[in-house]
């Protein structure tokens, strides 16, 4: 099977939980919402902070694909490529 | 003087809403106040609590059971009696946000809840004002500057609400963004410089690191439907 490296990085609470950078080396074709559901899938905290209960990205969530943004609901069908950078982070509320 | 004459009196002549007399409210109104900002509108309508304490530094403990307004409004005019404080003791709501607004140049987001930032991001694009959006959590923050049809709106930034904070906010991150938001304020009254329009910038106080996104107009947005041009 054929590798792809890719970054994710996590800000804010997500960075908290999940670390802030990991390199993965993830399979060809992989799309960013599953490379990124591997990426969260060592911390439950941290992945049911990003993802509901259907696996999607919860709404607030904000994802990037090489510092443009992409709409979460159609990460599932964006695949990444060698050398992506992926980030996602929540915007927070507090004033 | 560091603006001279003319831009103190660019200051002077400028009046400033500002939502919220809590964690950013307070640096922001106090930063504005000091730097000659003419009229200050400010409104809140809470009551001061031991544990607002930590970061919102226009109360002390003496204040505390207060209505925040008043204190505010004491508190400005304390530190800089040349200008004119307006402290209102009113809730933001779609009732309330126009008359707020009225007379404001620009209005600064001191807010903790979306749902009212979206009003006043809705009230910004109506008077065509930037709208200068703050937003805090833990050790964390967020800032950008919204030009009504130059920058994308806020809606098209987070379309959708963030969760309610359940994190307290540690006092220094109210400081550091507020100060972000009231510099914000000062270069477009001052017409200088490069202003955080297009970008969105990112707080991470634990690793020390600002990073900054580019943002862009969504041409679904609800509301502005992407009419704000991007500028990314």
């Amino acid at each position: 099977m054929i590798h792809v490296k890719v970054t994710v990085r996590f800000f804010a609470r997500f960075g908290e939980l999940l670390g802030n950078t990991q390199e993965i080396e993830a399979r060809e074709g992989i799309s960013v919402a599953d490379l990124v559901k591997e990426a969260a899938s060592g911390n439950k905290a941290g992945y049911d902070t990003i993802f509901d209960e259907e696996g999607a990205f919860r709404d607030f969530v904000i994802v990037m694909r090489n510092k443009k943004r992409i709409r979460s609901q159609d990460a599932g069908s964006i695949p990444v490529g060698e050398g992506d950078e992926i980030a996602v982070f929540p915007p927070v509320a507090g004033g | 003087m560091l603006f001279g004459e003319e831009g103190q009196e660019q200051l002077q002549e400028a009046t400033i809403f500002i939502a919220g007399a809590g964690g950013l409210g307070s640096p922001v109104s106090i930063y504005l106040a000091v730097l000659g900002v003419g009229t200050l509108i400010i409104a809140d309508n809470d009551r001061v609590d031991q544990t607002n304490l930590n970061r919102q530094i226009l109360y002390r403990d003496q204040d505390i059971g207060r209505r925040k307004a008043a204190v505010a409004g004491e508190r400005l005019q304390e530190v800089n009696p040349d200008i004119m404080v307006k402290a209102v003791d009113a809730t933001i709501d779609q009732h309330t946000v126009s008359s707020l607004t009225r007379d404001a140049d620009g209005i600064v987001d001191a807010l903790d809840d979306f749902p009212t930032r979206y009003l006043l991001n809705k009230a910004a694009l109506e008077k065509g004002i930037p709208l200068f959006h703050g937003g805090i959590s833990g050790f964390f923050g967020q800032a950008t500057t919204i030009l009504p049809g130059k920058t994308p709106c806020l809606r098209c930034i987070i379309p959708q609400p963030p969760p309610a904070e359940v994190f307290p906010v540690a006092g220094v991150t109210a400081g550091f963004i507020g100060l972000i938001q009231a510099t914000e304020v000062c270069k477009y009254l001052l017409c200088r410089g490069d202003l955080l329009a297009g970008r969105l910038l990112l707080w991470d106080g634990i690793q020390g690191r600002i990073e900054e996104i580019p943002v862009e107009t969504d041409p679904d947005c609800e509301a502005c439907a992407g009419k704000c041009r991007g500028m990314s």
